[in-house]
């Protein structure tokens, strides 16, 4: 069974307005940016439901023909929500925006804005530990060899980029020299090309060399020593590499 | 015909329109049924003060046509009338009401505990607004045949009114003593009152809208909306 966390006060009112009318025949829709975890939230809630996707019309049609509680997925997928009828049924529909606004209010009792996981960090930070868990499990890496709270968190796409973040980083912290030429073996195995190759690829090296050295040791001065290059020849490179 | 000898007052008494005799005070000598129901909408002083400002100048009685609207009742005209400097009467005329035709469809009613409607509304309000919010409700309130969608959506509509307010009070309770006929059929009324210091009129027509059609009777007032709802069964 899936289970959905929440710390957030507007997401658990909306929990108990779905719980409380679970056993009325109500339409309530949910609107929320992509990946907030609407289906999550819907499917804990009522597991056993048949559920159709906005994208088929027909389909659509048919389940409400047949079925007195439906969860419709896409719902602003759907090109005629005004012909449908949702009297004397329970129907729970899942949006990732309104679409025409006056359609939402005259089709549904309820309507829930979900909001987006920026919008609550508690969650945010619940998910950064629950992704970081499962790519260690996954990849197998040691959950114990950094912390999580080094793991910067993207939420432009709220749990996919979360997600997509988290691994991302579990994958490079985790890597050794020999994965890392592994890498850049296969990368360059299909993009090598061209007159000038050298000193383009170079720069997948030197950049990121230079960033990070830039991070760690604060100097110009310091790092050209740990380089062991000359200082000059350093802030050629970080004018060239347009490293600020 | 001697009408001397028969008792007018049963016919007063039954009167469909309210009648009330005050004393010189303004304290009630008399009210017939009426003006029972009336005075559960306005208070007998409102009513006194009308009757004073509308009295003959001499003894005697004056018939002065104006409009007078408490809640569902609604009046056309009065007649306020004394004959010595202790009593005064008043006659509020009861304006003619179109019977509304609606058909009960049983089909879309199902049987609902309305507290759990209510507080669902009440969840999905709070989502948005963080007004401090009173309900007082009785748990007891038997379930009843409702259009739990179509009440749903204007429940929605009504507290949306009052999100520009700071305190919300929600009472919700059976009345006793009211009812309704519905389809030949004697029916209880539970009452949800909702008031605040302040509220939004953008929807109010939207509002009476969802309740045509039904047997829900809506009352909007400038700082509370009031929804009778018939307890069908």
């Amino acid at each position: 069974m899936e289970q959905f966390y929440t710390k957030s006060e507007q997401i658990q009112n909306i929990i108990k307005g779905l719980t409380l009318t679970k056993t009325l025949f109500v339409s309530s829709i949910i609107i929320g940016e992509a990946h907030t975890g609407k289906k999550t939230l819907v499917r804990t809630l009522f597991p056993e439901t048949v559920a159709v996707s906005g994208n088929n019309q027909k389909e659509v049609e048919a389940a409400l023909e047949e079925h007195n509680e439906l969860i419709i997925t896409d719902f602003e997928k759907l090109n005629n929500q005004n012909g449908l009828q949702f009297d004397n049924k329970r129907i729970i529909a899942i949006a990732n925006h309104p679409g025409n606004r006056e359609t939402i209010d005259k089709l549904f009792a309820f309507i829930y804005t979900l909001p987006p996981l920026r919008d609550r960090m508690e969650d945010a930070r619940y998910m950064r530990s629950h992704f970081f868990q499962e790519a260690c499990s996954v990849l197998m890496a040691d959950e114990h060899s950094f912390s999580l709270e080094n793991i910067t968190m993207d939420l432009t796409h709220n749990n996919q980029s979360l997600k997509k973040s988290v691994y991302e980083q579990v994958i490079y912290r985790n890597m050794k020299s020999k994965e890392i030429e592994k890498v850049l073996y296969a990368y360059l195995l299909e993009h090598l090309d061209g007159n000038n190759a050298y000193k383009e690829y170079l720069a997948l090296y030197e950049k990121p060399l230079i960033e990070a050295g830039l991070q760690k040791f604060g100097s110009q001065l310091q790092l050209s020593q740990v380089l062991g290059i000359n200082r000059n020849t350093l802030r050629k490179k970080i004018y060239e590499y347009h490293i600020n | 015909m001697n009408t001397i000898s028969i008792d007018f007052k049963s016919f007063v008494e039954w009167d469909n329109s309210p009648f009330i005799l005050f004393n010189h005070l303004g304290k009630i000598l008399y009210l017939n049924n009426a003006a029972e129901l009336l005075f559960g909408h306005v208070t007998p002083k409102e009513i006194y003060d009308i009757a004073l400002s509308y009295a003959p100048q001499n003894f005697g009685y004056k018939t002065t046509t104006l409009s007078l609207n408490y809640d569902a009742f609604s009046f056309y005209a009065i007649t306020v009338g004394y004959e010595n400097e202790e009593q005064i009467a008043i006659r509020l005329y009861n304006k003619p009401r179109i019977k509304q035709n609606i058909i009960l469809q049983k089909e879309k009613l199902i049987t609902t505990d309305i507290n759990i409607l209510l507080e669902a509304n009440i969840a999905l309000f709070k989502i948005k607004n963080k007004n401090h919010l009173e309900l007082f409700t009785d748990q007891d309130i038997p379930a009843f045949k409702i259009d739990q969608n179509n009440f749903s959506k204007l429940l929605r509509k009504v507290l949306d009114t009052f999100r520009v307010s700071d305190s919300i009070f929600i009472e919700l309770k059976l009345l006793i003593g009211e009812h309704i006929i519905i389809a030949g059929k004697k029916e209880s009324i539970v009452q949800l009152k909702i008031e605040a210091n302040e509220r939004d009129h953008d929807v109010d027509e939207e509002i009476a809208a969802l309740t045509n059609n039904t047997h829900i009777a809506c009352s909007l007032k400038k700082h509370s909306i009031r929804l009778d709802i018939p307890l069908i069964h």
